[in-house]
């Protein structure tokens, strides 16, 4: 149990190391904050006094780890503060953004799945064989292809060729098919590379000829002992990758023109508004660190010799 | 028995495929635990799996007789394997090749893997239970002084090739092949130049 | 002499050796007995210096092993050699690291003394028979010669013929180099046929230290007797011995 506190410890270890160089970034960067602030708010021509009243009501007035607390301390009861250009409250409005973003990584990773399963279950039954050389190319191909070029490369076939489907925009579910498959494809690819070699490696374990010598059936030997253990590093994976593609998101909304987590950040960076930028990396931060919390916990589940190695 | 190499772990094998196809009851202990149990299933699902490769119905009667004729308490089956020390986990593995009532039993380098003490206790044991019973017994060893301290008859291979076969007493008087005589000439270490 | 005294010594936050004392001197082989789990590759890591003792010392005449003081030769072969280097690359390592110029003629007497074909060493590990790597590995163990050599299951993971083939080189080369001896192994037949001494360990303290006629006439502790039951009803001690 020790090592399970260990594994939240660690969490909050991070969590705080990034609030702490966020904050560092952003109190460095060139250019008077409240002067930013200031000039966003109220256009380029402000009083000294404006100037001052914001860097008091932001708390940039009384030095670095003042200003940090002023932050951070709401933060720890979930207030993401103030947007600096609206006055406005930056979580309902970043809520807004996630629920809007959410699905698209969710159907991304759906995407991914649907295509490196059973692939990767094809190319790994026969290693070597053309399925799987084909698969493999299909995979390298598909991770080396960058997104927005995938996204452009989509559009030109499905919406302006074919126009089959919307290009931009999130009005309907249609919008959401071809940022899902650039997202999908991207991910399919990685996901079918690390399926096949774990399911390879777990089909050569070394007690699968003493079970068939004992009469078990190869059905059984696939679902009951190569399943569980090619499923190991596939967790990891899929976690990650569920993390990444919130991120991978952020990109694809922007080309494709679509609001969520991705228009927000970009919004909000090209307005200097600083609560906001907070806001989009700690939630991402908070989301990479319970991603990996939720791993090492069913990693236990799965194999209780991690932790007893640890422990 | 052989050198390494000499094809015996091979011919084990295909004496079990064989074996089976033709219907006889064969069992074939691996030279390690770590290669007849997996680490992510429990004991129990072991058991109860071979149970059903084998078309019985779950006992755990004879269960807990099997388990207890190789020195383990037949209790607490529920944990995974790597629970247990590697000593007991083969103990389990010769159990559970025992549900079968072999006519045949195939034991890989049973000592290779244990320690001395363990892999003595549990030779006994195993002899002691197939005492009576009609099962032929296939030691694969590598270790001469082991073949002659618990066989009825040796078969030597080399390099793929069955060389020599012979009563133990016969072929440790007068190997005939080179291999059996190499054998014979480093049974114990005693005979060893020094 | 080498001499261990009063070692303690944890690994991974456990205990793993407990007041262990021996001394071994020049030309002589002492075995350390023990099964799995004893602690026989701590007490090899803690002589080595690898591993820092919680108490007690580790000196060859009154002073600390230093660099070149002891070698090792490991119990897998071919995995105690790195790939991708020739043999003969791996076995001058000794002398390169202490500055020592390349020795030709004695790579030569050493092979003579080991069976072993000088031109094999050109070869990689991997393609040489695991009795072969290991017999390099005891060259480079003795090329810089090292005052005392350190053994970890040196032949546990060859075939019996090999075995014992390797351990009477092992013996005429330390009758010729004078080298002190410590190996630790679980076969007490190996132990009978080569040792000077035994010591068992058990659960990381030492059970029994005795000279190795005694030791497997009478052995003294409980545990000991049921080892020597053990190895004699395995075959590998003759009945005659226990």
């Amino acid at each position: 149990m020790n090592d399970v506190v260990q594994l939240f410890l660690r969490s909050a270890i991070v969590l705080t190391g990034t609030a702490v160089v966020t904050f560092a970034l952003l109190w460095h960067a060139p250019g008077d904050p409240a002067l930013s602030i200031a000039v966003a708010r109220f256009d380029s021509a402000v009083s000294d006094e404006v100037v001052a009243r914001i860097r008091a009501e932001a708390g940039l007035d009384a030095g670095f780890w003042a200003g940090f607390a002023h932050w951070v301390v709401p933060l720890l009861s979930g207030d993401f503060g103030k947007s600096s250009v609206t006055g406005r409250q930056v979580w309902p409005e970043l809520l807004d953004a996630v629920r809007l973003t959410v699905p698209l990584a969710l159907l991304g990773l759906a995407v991914g799945l649907a295509l490196s399963v059973p692939l990767a279950i094809v190319a790994a039954r026969r290693p070597g064989g053309w399925i799987d050389r084909g698969a493999v190319a299909l995979a390298s191909f598909g991770a080396a292809m960058p997104a927005y070029w995938l996204a452009l490369l989509l559009i030109l076939v499905f919406a302006v060729k074919l126009n089959w489907l919307p290009a931009f925009g999130a009005g309907s579910a249609s919008s959401l098919v071809l940022p899902a498959l650039t997202l999908g494809l991207g991910t399919g690819a990685s996901l079918t590379r690390i399926l096949r070699s774990s399911l390879l490696e777990a089909r050569g374990a070394a007690f699968l000829p003493a079970l068939a010598r004992r009469g078990v059936g190869s059905r059984e030997r696939a679902v009951a002992h190569v399943a569980p253990h090619a499923m190991i590093p596939v967790l990891t994976i899929v976690g990650l990758e569920l993390a990444f593609l919130m991120e991978g998101a952020v990109m694809v909304e922007v080309i494709f023109g679509r609001p969520g987590v991705g228009s927000f950040l970009v919004d909000a960076i090209s307005a200097r508004d600083f609560p906001k930028v907070q806001g989009v990396v700690m939630l991402t931060a908070v989301l990479f660190v319970t991603v990996n919390l939720v791993i090492d916990l069913l990693y236990r589940l799965v194999d209780p010799r991690i932790g007893e190695r640890h422990g | 028995m052989g050198a390494s190499g000499s094809g015996k772990s091979t011919l084990c094998h295909v004496l079990v495929d064989r074996l089976r196809r033709d219907g006889v009851a064969v069992a074939h202990v691996p030279q390690s635990p770590d290669e007849a149990l997996d680490p992510l299933r429990s004991l129990a699902f072991h058991w109860r799996q071979a149970e059903r490769a084998l078309g019985l119905a779950p006992d755990s009667d004879r269960r807990a007789e099997l388990l207890r004729a190789l020195g383990l308490d037949g209790g607490g089956l529920q944990v995974r394997p790597w629970a247990w020390s590697r000593g007991m986990q083969q103990r389990f593995v010769v159990a559970m090749a025992l549900l079968a009532r072999p006519a045949v039993l195939i034991l890989d380098e049973p000592t290779s893997a244990l320690d001395p003490i363990i892999a003595a206790t549990t030779l006994d044991l195993i002899e002691a239970h197939l005492d009576g019973t009609a099962t032929t017994l296939v030691l694969v060893t590598h270790d001469l002084g082991l073949a002659a301290a618990r066989a009825h008859r040796i078969l030597v291979m080399d390099d793929g090739r069955l060389v020599e076969q012979a009563d133990t007493a016969v072929l440790l008087a007068q190997p005939r092949n080179a291999a059996a005589q190499a054998l014979v000439a480093h049974r114990s270490w005693a005979a060893a130049p020094c | 002499m080498l001499k261990i005294d009063g070692l303690t010594a944890r690994r991974g936050g456990k205990t793993v050796l407990t007041d262990i004392s021996l001394a071994v001197g020049p030309g002589e082989t002492l075995a350390v007995l023990g099964e799995s789990g004893a602690g026989k590759s701590t007490l090899v890591a803690a002589t080595l210096g690898l591993v820092a003792p919680q108490l007690g010392t580790v000196t060859w005449d009154g002073r600390p092993l230093g660099r070149g003081g002891a070698a090792l030769v490991m119990q897998e072969p071919r995995a105690a050699f790195n790939p991708a280097l020739s043999l003969r690359r791996s076995v001058l390592e000794p002398l390169r690291a202490q500055g020592m110029p390349d020795d030709a003629a004695r790579i030569d007497r050493l092979c003579a003394g080991l069976e072993l074909d000088p031109a094999m060493l050109d070869r990689k590990p991997y393609t040489v028979s695991i009795g072969q790597a290991q017999r390099a590995g005891i060259l480079r163990a003795l090329i810089a010669a090292p005052p005392l050599v350190l053994f970890d299951e040196p032949l546990s993971a060859l075939d019996a013929v090999t075995q014992k083939q390797t351990a009477g080189l092992i013996t005429a080369l330390q009758r010729e180099e004078g080298f002190a001896a410590l190996i630790v192994t679980h076969d007490l037949g190996y132990a009978a046929a080569h040792a000077d001494a035994v010591a068992v360990l058990r659960a990381g303290r030492i059970e029994e230290t005795a000279p190795a006629a005694d030791f497997f006439r009478v052995p003294r502790s409980a545990y000991a007797r049921s080892l020597v039951a053990a190895a004699t009803s395995l075959g590998a001690l003759e009945r005659r011995v226990a």
